[in-house]
């Protein structure tokens, strides 16, 4: 499903990661951990085709990338001015997937914000929106990158079942320093 | 052929859903709109208290008309491109979609906007200044064919600039060749809209304005595809 082949990042002389090889087949899920500043975020979003690497290459095989592969980036910003359904109908309309609003919103816990725009969310609650835009197209490949950051317990738990629910009909790229989602992996990229 | 349609069925998709995007953000928070309707506004009646008591010669009405039209381009439309690079809102789009239907739904969105600018403005100079235009269609397809050629331009600028370190002195770099043929035909175009040149002239130099905007537009969705991911 994903193949990357001595893959490196280099910011001014100093190189973050260098020859890194790993692949991913569905049904797994690969945990790539690494101290603060290792590069975690910054090889998702070469994985995720958001970034060039510096050296190497990233093969990926989900189809049409748009509903293939999902990203859920912990920077990730929103339109301050859309609200979180017209967020839900805007990312459907280009990824042509069907909405399902009403589904994801109740199952990430947003349902009553659903006329909220993103200006008014909390952290923890754009952590829920992220996640839930990341499931709406049953992507093949899921990357998340500390999904966990801004959430309360609950809201843990909840990465964990989607992380689970993820890996029973595709993949998982997992980045995370929590130790509880570590354990989801069946292989642990370590970085830095 | 089946897939080809349906290829083009979700293009068109993509397009309406940037579109209408941008449609949403400029009615909440009016920003374009507020900056060149201010813009235009405080031009065309600075323009006309100097011109008080005098009646403007075409050829300077098609000049100041063509400065107002520029600088409110300038000021509201490279924002569609770099708002979104600011903010980091850029990667939902490059997650989300392709780099054509993008473009296309923010140059789309971008014309719209400076066509209304556009012909509201041109219309405001003719009343404030006491102007009567030799040919009313002329000036009309002047302005808009200016109009989209403006937001092609402006567009194409801001799509190039977007992802750049140094964005303003690059802007100006490719702002300068891509606007000031621009500015030559559209002139021409209102000069003879206003009397001061044969009407005929008027009308080819709107087509070759025409021509320039379908240029812009044509290579625009190329460029943008070419800087997507860089």
């Amino acid at each position: 499903m994903l193949q990357a082949d001595g893959l490196g990042k280099r910011f001014g002389r100093s190189w973050l990661f260098r020859n890194l090889s790993f692949g991913v087949e569905a049904g797994e899920v690969l945990v790539v951990r690494g101290r603060n500043g290792s590069g975690k975020s910054t090889l998702v979003r070469i994985l995720g085709g958001l970034m060039q690497p510096g050296e190497g290459a990233v093969k990926l095989d989900v189809g049409d990338r748009r509903r293939g592969l999902s990203l859920c980036l912990l920077e990730q910003s929103f339109y301050a001015y859309l609200t979180v359904a017209e967020h839900m109908t805007l990312a459907a309309d280009l990824r042509a997937c069907e909405p399902r609003t009403k589904e994801l919103l109740t199952k990430v816990g947003l349902a009553d914000a659903a006329a909220k725009t993103a200006a008014q969310l909390s952290s923890g609650m754009k952590a829920r929106l992220r996640l839930a835009l990341a499931i709406q197209p049953d992507p093949r490949l899921l990357m998340l990158d500390e999904p966990g950051a801004a959430l309360d317990e609950e809201g843990k738990q909840l990465v964990q079942d989607i992380c689970r629910e993820q890996a029973t009909r595709g993949a998982v790229i997992l980045a995370t320093n929590e130790p509880e989602e570590g354990r989801l992996g069946q292989r642990v990229l370590q970085l830095g | 052929m089946a897939n080809a349609s349906s290829n083009s069925d979700s293009s068109l998709k993509e397009i309406l859903a940037v579109f209408r995007k941008e449609a949403l953000g400029e009615a909440r928070s009016q920003t374009g709109l507020m900056t060149a309707g201010l813009f235009g506004l405080v031009a065309v009646v600075s323009i006309a208290f100097a011109a008080y008591g005098m009646k403007l010669a075409g050829t300077l009405s098609a000049g100041l008309l063509w400065v107002a039209l520029m600088f409110s381009a300038s000021l509201t439309l490279p924002r569609a491109m770099l708002q979104e690079e600011e903010t980091g809102t850029a990667d939902l789009l490059r997650q989300w979609s392709r780099p054509h239907p993008v473009y296309w739904g923010k140059t789309l969105f971008n014309a719209a906007l400076m066509t209304f600018e556009g012909v509201l403005l041109a219309i405001l100079f003719v009343v404030f200044t006491e102007q009567t235009p030799a040919s009313w269609p002329l000036l009309l397809c002047a302005t808009v064919s200016g109009c989209i050629s403006l937001a092609g331009a402006v567009t194409l600028c801001g799509v190039l600039v977007a992802r750049a370190a140094n964005r303003s002195a690059l802007a100006a770099a490719i702002a300068a060749p891509l606007l000031l043929p621009l500015a030559s035909l559209g002139v021409g175009a209102m000069r003879s809209a206003f009397g001061d040149g044969a009407i005929v002239q008027g009308w080819q130099l709107t087509g070759a304005m025409a021509g320039y905007a379908t240029t812009l537009l044509a290579i625009g969705p190329y460029l943008y595809a070419a800087v997507w991911k860089t």
